[in-house]
Parts: structure tokens; C-alpha cells; sequence
């Protein structure tokens, strides 16, 4: 049996390559003749299929080897890449998925006999070999020596018949590792000479001198001696030891008269590199064979699984270190008050100020450990938008930006959820069918975006399709219709506020009007969800050109920028996101409308409410009061608090389980000098006083 | 009678509250510390005495004189805050005084009676005569979790009228 971590070595190898072959196929339904993403598809099936054999995974071997197979075929040309090749394909990849959500899962396995029938048969033979397949077969052929750069009025050598370049024996590769360690890497460099070349004796000399100049030749084919005497066809082949990247090398042989083409390749791919390491490594954890001598290099990131929770002890443990260091600053500004400044006391200030420092950039990086790549969310959407399109008969070019931006993981799970929703209302509702679009003068394929980028300490996701838009008219009449403003209140509302009238709860339109249908349905609870991890969203929308919903994040759930103010003894954290504004109140200004305080600002009157009596403490009292302003749109609302101690980033704990969720507060944390603020939880605070204004009002 | 059950030794930590000996089975007692800066929590169950800053986590404590419904206790350089984990939750304990750590043998263990010191006997684990001084032990995994939730539900209650 495996161990556990094999499993996972496995199964994290196992998802990646699901991944890859998700995304190749999607490329591969767009451009059909497109190689590289065949190639991809192949490889990531041929290792699932070696590495699932050796787990023993059988279903899964054999499901794969199917695939391969059939991937096979279409890489030597007997088969074309059609819809259904790509159905099949998508079928197969589906049923993988559920294999291996089997293997953590548990339960049965699913039947694998019709899909395996239908990648046996699928497809039908392409046009005989010999007219469409003559290129293809080179490239199969002579995988290391992909098809030559030809330079700019060169003449592509794709005519010649190209052998690959021999696999290196023991003592070159012994060489080349050597050489590595001194930054060297082996290249074969392929060079075609015009075969109508005179002087072939010394364009190959000059050709050797202008390489070895930039390294060091340790082989060529055929032969130096005979290459020199002008006994070559094409052209020949190289192996050259060198720092400099391939682009130069090429550049520098088109340079020279006569060369009509030439390919640079790495002479020893990664997986060869990485070969001694993996033998002495438990050969089950990475079974991943060499399958083709691949010119492109990747970056391989080296990775460790950790726990999260060790993630979190140590955020705590950091968190404690931080504390102790406000204690040694206080430490130092008493000591320098006691004792002037004395030696010792600027050493202990240095001490402190570099502890300071490191204790600050710990923070940051153990942050940065729990941040992961949206592409772990977004990924999944270019399967779900190709399928709902076809499903409605639509056409849609999906892009994706932004992948690699990282989130933390807490975050991560929080939006794929929303995301899902607003991208299957743009694909349903908004993006209009192929001919209403090209009746319209747009396009055929409707554009939809989904984008992620940075933005200060925050991230912004844009969710953007160029479909039918919104009418804000509608919106308001719809709003109206259902009772949720009266008409006067409608025409007042600015715009931008009709806009956000969709999120409201309830506020649907389904089977009212055309160009709003569906649209708005879920769209309370989308905001709901992105509220909840202290995000905003928000929607632009144009008739006829297009909406597009954008989505403000925290990076990361546990470290937020809060307003910090006091009342009686104690401090509390205000949220940031929540917070609109802050603003002085002096006693004689507060006014009385029935039973609640207000102030009048700018004009507008400002509802009161005093947190002292919400949470039922005592207050310090005085002259001087401070708001908070909170809240959005028409709902605003003044928290009444007895000073204001400014901004700070603060670490968000829970209350813990034993205190459970206390209405009104999202949490505590810990202050520089040790004590814990309570975080207000404003959202909810601004709920409960809604309900009490209404309690008023009918009262 | 069987020999091991007689050899058998409970290790208490004793304390006291209002003028009465407690005790608390060791092995629930993670530590005991100074009384120091407790932050209020609104909205909480009366009981809570409010958060507490332990080396980075946020600990809950309560007053044990409310929980059992007798008069909160003074605080003096003698109280302290038992910190103890039952059931997977961590909480401090707030005792005026925590006066030795003790080795009884389990059969001493008396049951409780009905009701000791207006404490109900759900509560206790039982009483223990020891150098003529009554211990009384308490039963956490009742006192901690028992009516947690029905306090929980009261002051969602109280809350509900307040803003009604």
C-alpha cells in the first residue's frame, strides 16, 4: 500500500494534469489545428495514465490509455479534431473527475465501459495520410527539432527530411551536468545550409568558429572532419555548451550567408536534469516518465503541503511577538526618559527598532504563505461558460485575465460562489444569441470578461460581458412595481443608487420585462456573500452595450485597516470598508425627530444612534462626540462613540466558540499594548437599527 | 474490596470562592494566572466576565460566583483566573483565591448532597473531607456547557426585547 503522502504527491499531480487537459481542450475546440495544446492533452494523459497503473488505480489507467489512443491518433494525423473528438474528450475528462473525486470521496466508480466504446470509435478518418499528415509526421518524427526558425527571406528547410538529434550517451550527459553546475546549459543547434551553396567546406568553419566563440562544440553530426570537407546535405547538427540564450544563438546564425534555417533546442529537457534526484526518490511518488523531448522549459516552483493551521499558529505566535515588542518599545522610551541617552539605552532602541522590523516582515511573509492564485477559482469557470453556451445556443470568447493574483484561501472560498452566479447571468441573460447580435451590429461571439488585479491593499474582480445591459428606467418602474419604493422616492433616486436597487433582496424581475429577465435574481445574495468577508460590489451597466459587475476584496481575511475609537474604557474597531466618514458632533447640535437623535449634515438629515446605548455600557459623556458614518446609499447612519483613535491594521480573531456569534460584534483583537478591542460588526449593528427605526415608526 | 480502586489518587487543585473550598480535577487545568485586564463583551451571557489576552489567543472568562447565581467576587491581589480547557473550549475561571494543588484518593469521594451552598448538585462532582476542611468539587463539563446555551438563548432574548 501507499502511504498517505504518496497518495497526495499523487493526487495533487493527478488535479494539476486534469487541470492542464481542461484547459488544452478548450483551446484545442477553438483552434483545432493547434499542435502545442495536443501535445499538452497527450502528455498530461500518457503521465495520469503511468502514474494512476502504479498507484493502481486501474479504472483510470485504462480510461487514460484510452484517451491517449485516441489523442494519438489525432496527433498523426488518421483522425481531425471535430466536436465530437472534443465532446468525447470533455466526456472522458468529466468521467476522470469523478474518478478521482472517488479516491478521497470513497463510493462507487462509476461505469467507464460506454465512455471507454466511445473513445474507441469516435471520430472519422481524416483525408488520407499523405496529403495532410506530410508535415505533422516531420514534426512526430523529430520532436527535439521543432519546425526551424527561418529568418526573414530565408527559405524554410521544412522540405528536408530531419532526423532528431541522437539521446546523449552517458559520458556527454556527465559533461553537460558538469557544465550545468558552472551555468553552461547544451544546446543541439540544427543549422540548414542552401543546398545550392558553393563553398560548403567554409561556411561550415565559419559557422564552427562563430559557435565557438560562444561556447564550447563537444559534438556535431555527421562528424567535424567530414563537416569541414563539405561532406554534408542539409546542413548538420551541433552540440554546443554555452550561457548564451537560444534567441542569440539563432540570431547568430542567420546572420551568416547561406544558412537558410536554423532550430535551438535544449539538449537534455528537465525531466532528464531532475533524473538522478528521482531515482533515489520513492519511485512511486513521482512516476512521471519522460514522454517527449520537449523544447520549451518550464519554471518548476518548488512547493511544500502545509496545514494551515500550522499557518495559523504561527500568524498567533507572530501576532504575540508583535506584542511583546510594543511592551520593549515602551521599555525603551522609559529607560531613555530615566536615563538620558545613554549608551545602552541607544542599543536597546536599536535592538527594538530591528525587532520591529523583522517582526513586520514575518508577518507579511506568513500572510503571503496563506495567499493562493485566483486560477484556482477562475479555472473552473471556461468549461462551465463553454457548456451553458452551448447549451443556449450562444457563442461566447471568454477571457481571463489576472490569474496568478493571489487571495488569501478563506477568501478564495468565499467567491467562487458569487463569481459562478454573475458569470452564468452575464452567459443566460445578458449576451444576446449569435443573430439578435449580428442583427444588432455587434459581433457574433458576445465578449465576456473575468478579471483580477490589484488595487492598493485590495483586489478587484470584474466580471464584464458586452450583451444587452440594463435600462435604470426599468429598473426603477420594476422597483416600484414590486413595492419596494414608492414612485416619488423612484424619481429621486440618483442613478448610480437605482443601479444598486438589483442587489436588493427580492428584487426580481423574471418574466416582466425581456431585457431585464432573470438579471437581478440571486443578485442580493451575491452581495450578501461578498459582504460577508468585508468586500463591496458593485454594477456599471449600459443598454445594449453590455454590464459589468465589479467585486472589491480584502487580500485576506485575517488583517484588516480598522478605525479605532473608544467608549468608556474599552476600544473598538471599526471596519474600514464599513466606515463612510467621520465627523465631530457637539451635544447642542444633535436634534430630536420622534424618538431618534439626528444631525443635520450638508442638508441631509443623519440619523444618531449611540453605540454606548446599543451595547448597553456607559459612555464618558462631555462635550465632545465623534460619528462614525456607516452604512450606503439612502441608509446612512451616525454610530455615536467618545473619541476617535485613528487608523491601524488590525489581526481579526474569533470570539471564540464558547462565546459563539454575539450580534453586533464580528470579532476581537489584540492591541499593541495586549489588551483586546472588540471588532464592531457594523453590517449587522446597521440591520438591528433598521429594525428599531421601523419598531419606532409603527409605534 | 478491591485494593486498586482504594489506591486510586485524584489530584485536585483547590480554590476559593466566597468563602467556600473548591476543587477542580488537574487534568482540566491548563494554568493559573494574575488577574489582569479583562475587556468587556457586551451582549454576552451575564456570566461572562468578558475576553482575556492569552499569549495571543483570545480566551473567554466568567465570573464562577454569577454562574452559580451568588454574588460576584471582590477582586484582590489574591484572584485568579483559572485557565482550564474542557471539551475542546478553552476558558478562564475567575477564583478569589487558589490555595494548593491536592492528592485525595478517590474513594474519600463522598456524593454531593442536593444542594450545597445554594450550588445545585448537577453541578458538583461530589465532596471531599480533607484535614477537617470540606472541598467541594465541581463539575465543569455541567458548569461550562449546561446552560451555555440556554443563557445564550436568554440574552438573544433580552436582546430581541430591547430593540422590539
Amino acid at each position: 500500500m501507499f502511504t498517505d503522502a504518496e497518495v497526495a504527491v499523487f493526487l495533487d499531480e493527478l488535479d494539476e494534469k486534469i487541470e492542464v487537459i481542461s484547459e488544452q481542450l478548450l483551446v484545442l475546440e477553438k483552434d483545432r489545428g493547434n499542435r502545442a495544446a495536443l501535445q499538452e492533452i497527450f502528455r498530461a494523459a500518457h503521465t495520469i495514465k503511468g502514474s494512476s497503473a502504479i498507484m493502481g488505480y486501474e479504472k483510470m489507467s485504462t480510461l487514460t490509455h484510452e484517451m491517449e489512443n485516441l489523442l494519438d491518433r489525432l496527433r498523426h494525423g488518421e483522425l481531425e479534431v471535430s466536436t465530437e473528438v472534443v465532446d468525447c474528450l470533455f466526456q472522458a475528462l468529466d468521467t476522470l473527475k469523478t474518478l478521482r473525486a472517488r479516491v478521497t470521496a470513497g463510493g462507487e466508480e462509476p461505469d467507464v465501459g460506454p465512455v471507454l466504446a466511445w473513445l474507441r470509435r469516435c471520430g472519422t478518418p481524416a483525408r488520407p495520410p499523405e496529403a495532410g499528415a506530410a508535415p505533422f509526421e516531420e514534426g512526430i518524427a523529430c520532436p527535439a527539432a521543432p519546425v526551424a526558425a527561418a529568418g526573414a527571406g530565408g527559405e524554410s528547410p521544412a522540405g528536408h527530411r530531419v532526423e532528431p538529434p541522437p539521446p546523449l550517451d552517458d559520458v556527454e550527459l556527465s559533461v553537460v551536468r558538469e557544465a550545468e553546475l558552472r551555468g553552461f546549459r547544451a544546446y543541439w543547434i540544427t543549422v540548414h545550409i542552401d543546398p545550392d551553396c558553393q563553398m560548403k567546406s567554409v561556411r561550415a568553419f565559419l559557422i564552427f568558429e562563430n559557435l565557438g566563440r560562444t561556447g564550447e562544440i563537444i559534438k556535431s553530426l555527421p562528424p567535424a572532419e567530414e563537416i569541414q570537407e563539405g561532406r554534408y546535405d542539409w546542413g548538420f547538427r551541433v552540440l554546443l555548451l554555452t550561457r548564451e540564450e537560444p534567441r542569440a544563438l539563432e540570431h547568430l546564425m542567420m546572420s551568416i550567408a547561406e544558412v537558410t534555417g536554423v532550430s535551438v533546442v535544449p539538449a537534455v529537457t528537465p525531466e532528464e536534469y531532475r533524473a538522478p534526484a528521482r531515482q533515489q526518490a520513492a519511485p512511486a511518488a513521482a512516476p512521471t516518465a519522460r514522454v517527449e523531448a520537449v523544447p520549451e522549459v518550464r519554471r518548476v516552483s518548488q512547493t511544500v503541503r502545509i496545514d494551515v493551521q500550522k499557518l495559523d499558529t504561527l500568524m498567533n505566535l507572530v501576532g504575540e511577538l508583535v506584542i511583546d515588542r510594543t511592551r520593549l518599545n515602551r521599555l525603551v522610551e522609559v529607560f531613555g526618559g530615566r536615563y538620558g541617552t545613554d549608551e545602552l539605552v541607544e542599543t536597546l532602541n536599536e535592538i527594538s527598532s530591528h525587532l520591529g522590523q523583522i517582526t513586520g516582515d514575518l508577518q507579511e511573509h506568513i500572510m503571503k504563505a496563506r495567499m493562493l492564485p485566483v486560477a484556482q477559482v477562475f479555472n473552473r469557470f471556461p468549461r462551465m461558460v463553454r457548456d451553458l453556451a452551448h447549451k443556449l445556443g450562444k457563442e461566447i470568447d471568454f477571457l481571463v485575465q489576472g490569474k496568478e493574483t493571489e487571495l488569501d484561501r478563506n477568501v478564495l472560498e468565499v467567491i467562487a460562489d458569487p463569481l459562478m452566479h454573475l458569470i452564468r447571468n452575464a452567459v443566460d441573460h445578458g449576451i444576446e444569441p449569435p443573430e439578435e447580435r449580428l442583427r444588432l451590429g455587434k459581433p457574433r461571439a458576445g465578449r465576456l470578461l473575468l478579471k483580477a488585479s490589484y488595487q492598493e491593499s485590495f483586489i478587484v474582480i470584474t466580471v464584464e460581458d458586452d450583451g444587452r445591459g440594463m435600462d435604470p428606467a426599468r429598473i426603477r418602474e420594476r422597483a416600484v412595481e414590486m413595492g419596494l419604493l414608492d414612485r416619488e422616492a423612484a424619481a429621486r433616486l440618483p442613478e448610480r443608487e437605482v443601479l444598486d436597487l438589483v442587489f436588493l433582496p427580492g428584487f426580481s424581475t423574471a418574466g416582466t420585462v425581456s431585457e431585464l429577465s432573470g438579471r437581478g435574481v440571486g443578485l442580493d445574495v451575491v452581495r450578501n456573500q461578498i459582504e460577508q468577508i468585508n468586500g463591496t460590489v458593485e454594477m456599471f451597466t449600459a443598454v445594449g452595450a453590455g454590464t459589468r459587475f465589479t467585486i472589491k476584496l480584502p487580500l485576506t481575511l485575517a488583517i484588516i485597516r480598522a478605525l479605532m475609537v473608544t467608549l468608556g474604557e474599552q476600544v473598538y474597531a471599526f471596519p474600514l470598508t464599513n466606515v463612510v466618514e467621520t465627523m465631530h458632533v457637539r451635544p447642542s447640535e444633535i436634534r430630536r425627530i420622534r424618538n431618534n437623535e439626528v444631525v443635520v449634515v450638508r442638508g441631509q438629515v443623519l440619523p444618531l444612534v449611540r453605540l454606548a446605548h446599543l451595547f448597553q455600557v456607559p459612555d464618558a459623556g462631555g462635550e465632545q462626540l465623534f460619528a462614525v458614518v456607516v452604512g450606503s446609499g439612502e441608509r446612512r447612519v451616525g454610530i455615536i462613540v467618545d473619541r476617535l483613535l485613528g487608523e491601524q491594521e488590525i489581526v481579526i480573531k474569533s470570539l471564540g466558540e464558547y462565546l459563539g456569534r454575539i450580534p453586533g460584534l464580528a470579532g476581537a483583537t489584540i492591541l499593541g499594548d495586549g489588551r483586546v478591542a472588540l471588532i464592531v460588526d457594523v453590517r449587522g449593528l446597521v440591520k438591528e437599527i433598521g429594525t428599531e427605526e421601523v419598531a419606532y415608526a409603527a409605534g | 474490596m478491591d485494593r486498586v480502586a482504594e489506591e486510586r489518587e485524584v489530584q485536585l487543585v483547590v480554590f476559593q470562592l466566597l468563602d467556600q473550598t473548591y476543587g477542580i480535577d488537574i487534568a482540566a487545568v491548563h494554568e493559573i494566572i494574575r488577574m489582569e485586564s479583562i475587556t468587556y463583551v457586551p451582549r454576552a451571557p451575564e456570566f461572562i466576565e468578558g475576553i482575556i489576552n492569552l499569549r495571543g489567543r483570545i480566551i473567554p472568562v466568567i465570573d464562577l460566583g454569577k454562574r452559580f447565581n451568588l454574588s460576584a467576587g471582590e477582586r484582590t491581589k489574591a484572584s485568579r483566573i483559572i485557565i482550564v480547557e474542557v471539551g475542546g473550549v478553552t476558558v478562564g475561571m475567575i477564583v478569589d483565591a487558589v490555595l494548593e494543588v491536592l492528592r485525595v484518593p478517590a474513594s474519600s469521594i463522598e456524593p454531593p448532597p442536593p444542594i450545597i451552598h445554594g450550588i445545585e448538585a448537577a453541578y458538583l462532582r461530589g465532596i471531599v473531607l480533607w484535614n477537617e476542611k470540606l472541598i467541594i468539587l465541581l463539575n465543569l463539563d455541567r458548569i461550562l456547557f449546561e446552560h451555555e446555551q440556554r443563557a445564550l438563548e436568554e440574552a438573544q432574548e433580552r436582546l430581541a426585547a430591547a430593540t422590539t
